[in-house]
């Protein structure tokens, strides 16, 4: 099993340089690394018992795999196929592939390793592989956002080696659970860096900008799984210690009502759904004990409609308003904004109603909120013009899309078989009426209001000042 | 004591030059400040107990410094300076169409 792990992490950095020896076998190549990675996530399902690897020594590298990782694995393996599908038509060339396997190379590692130096190489290696698959265009705005994203990164984490360290001289080890002796103030340089990197509460403004204007499959793949490789050690941190929970559920509402107030008043699909991701990392934290199925379910929810928006004639929703889409393509639509507001046959339900179910009190107030503008903002999609397609235009849309929906959108059907007690009448009412009155909330108010919030908070000199307020922030949390 | 006072002025001067520099590369080249500070901080800690290099001989000279510490940060000078040539060789194109470099100009022109 020690072996089979290892070879799993490594395999994707081999296929990624191989695909530069043999550039005819991109595609296949590519798509066959990320499948290796769901069927071991399926294997981690089965096998049940956890893997715990510790390599050299006590302050080697030390790798834990469970079925929380499991899943956070398979949302990996998932997107990554669904966009190398998506692609597959495309002129991309073998070093977009590549990058792509590293990237998802670097993501499974930084998902299983639980020592905070792994993690350090395995979010870096993120960033690095990251900024080359957003500066592929090569266009003057690709590179800035590109630069903006690398720099914002590679800051936080500078600040995470202090707090590393800091760890090390209390413990002689870089463990995450040496994070219990620790002083504050390394708890908080720690989590500037985990915050930053996982596009968290305002240290995340950095997101929106960089999701909506990298091309589709980039943001698919940052939306669906790069974020969470920083937001998976947040969880454990919390799991591991109990008096680091308290901070990360704090973290997860204010994440969670912030994304969502950005995105019921965003004109724009590309950048709702960046907000959005600011808002669902909040459900995935604010619960961290349930954290992995919802971070499945949102994976591939909005990996799909990332790719949808990439499609779409338009990004304003003006103009959407007045050019219908193909009813095809609607369904699609539908089927993920349905399952990301919770409504019941998706799993987005259950995982909704698992999360909801295990908040402690003093959260239910505003994640409900927060379930409410999700419903709001996705009601905006929902509610877009279709037509039916004449027979004799031929379909424009290439079979590696509906192939990349299929198994998305199919991979949110099945994945309601993981918590199907979910299925009782009093639940399946509630979600029902959250989604109804943000429909009448959204034909009301929400559907005429033409409010722009300044974007400010987004420019780079505010992103990196905001970083020392967080750290102020976390460090009084963590001293209380 | 007082070196590490210095290391976190280092450091803290870096991340200063970050905010307060208006053109690109002066903000880079205080990132690498910031990330020189880091290093030390590494280095530093690990002579807390010792000087002496830990290599296995005869004659013990005297009290070994912590190796892993070092050999960690190794890697993350090795890291640094890579995400850097990324970074300039970024500057470099985006110099072709926004000769000042002033960060405030490029976002105005590349926020939609």
């Amino acid at each position: 099993m020690t072996s089979l792990t290892l070879l799993w992490i490594a395999l994707p950095f081999l296929i990624g340089f191989l695909i530069y020896l043999l550039p005819r076998l991109d595609r296949p190549l590519a798509l066959f690394g990320a499948l290796v990675s769901v069927a071991y996530a399926a294997q981690l399902f089965i096998a049940r018992s956890p893997i715990n690897l510790r390599l050299l020594d006590h302050f080697g590298v030390s790798l834990l795999l469970d079925p929380l990782a499991g899943f956070f694995i398979l949302t990996n393996g998932l997107v990554t196929a669904a966009v190398i599908l998506y692609c597959w038509g495309s002129n991309k060339t073998p070093f977009f592939y590549a990058q792509t396997l590293i990237l998802h190379g670097s993501v499974n590692a930084a998902l299983a390793c639980t020592d905070f130096m792994s993690l350090y190489v395995a979010l870096e290696v993120l960033g690095i592989a990251t900024f080359l698959l957003i500066v592929y265009p090569r266009s003057d705005r690709a590179i800035w956002v590109g630069l903006r994203y690398l720099f914002i990164s590679n800051v936080s984490m500078l600040f995470y080696l202090v707090g590393a360290v800091l760890v090390y001289k209390a413990h002689h080890s870089f463990d995450f659970v040496g994070l219990r002796g620790a002083p504050p103030e390394a708890v908080a340089l720690i989590f500037l860096g985990l915050l930053v990197k996982g596009g968290i509460f305002v240290s995340g403004l950095w997101l929106p900008l960089t999701h909506s204007e990298s091309e589709s499959p980039v943001s698919a793949l940052m939306s669906g799984v790069v974020v969470k490789a920083a937001v998976l050690p947040l969880v454990r941190c919390a799991l591991l210690l109990e008096e680091i929970d308290p901070i990360v559920r704090t973290f997860g509402v204010g994440t969670a009502v912030l994304g969502v107030f950005y995105a019921v008043f965003e004109k724009d699909t590309k950048r709702i759904l960046a907000f959005h991701t600011v808002s669902q990392l909040g459900f995935i934290l604010a619960a961290p004990e349930v954290g992995g199925f919802y971070a499945l379910t949102h994976g591939l929810v909005k990996a799909a409609l990332f790719l949808i928006a990439g499609v779409l004639p338009s990004r304003n929703f003006k103009e959407l308003q007045t050019q219908p889409m193909p009813t095809p393509l609607w369904v699609a639509l539908a089927i993920a904004s349905f399952s990301i507001s919770g409504f019941p046959l998706l799993s987005g339900f259950g995982a909704k109603v698992l999360t909801m179910k295990s908040l402690l009190p003093w959260q239910v107030i505003g994640m409900n909120i927060a379930a409410l503008g999700t419903a709001i903002s996705f009601a905006k999609f929902i509610f877009l013009p279709h037509k039916r397609q004449d027979k004799a235009e031929p379909s424009t849309l290439p079979i590696g899309f509906w192939a990349a929906m299929l198994l998305l959108l199919g991979g949110l059907v099945v994945a309601n078989v993981v918590y199907y007690d979910a299925y009782s009448l009093e639940n399946i009412v509630k979600p029902l009426a959250t989604i109804a009155l943000g429909w009448l909330l959204y034909w009301v108010i929400f559907r005429q209001l033409a409010i722009k919030l300044p974007r400010v908070l987004e420019e780079f000199d505010h992103l990196i000042g905001f970083m020392s307020l967080s750290l102020i922030l976390l460090f009084w949390m963590a001293l209380a | 004591m007082v070196l590490e006072a210095f290391v976190f002025l280092t450091i803290l001067l870096g991340f200063f030059g970050i905010i307060f520099k208006k053109n690109l590369v002066m903000k880079i080249i205080s990132m690498d400040v910031m990330s020189t500070g880091v290093v030390a901080c590494y280095v530093v800690l690990a002579a807390r107990e010792g000087l002496f290099t830990p290599i296995v001989a005869d004659a013990q000279k005297g009290a070994y410094a912590d190796p892993v510490p070092q050999a960690v940060i190794l890697t993350a000078i090795v890291i640094g300076l890579s995400i850097q040539a990324l970074m300039l060789t970024g500057v470099m194109k985006l110099a072709q169409n926004n000769p000042t470099l002033e960060t405030s100009e490029i976002e105005k022109s590349n926020m939609p």
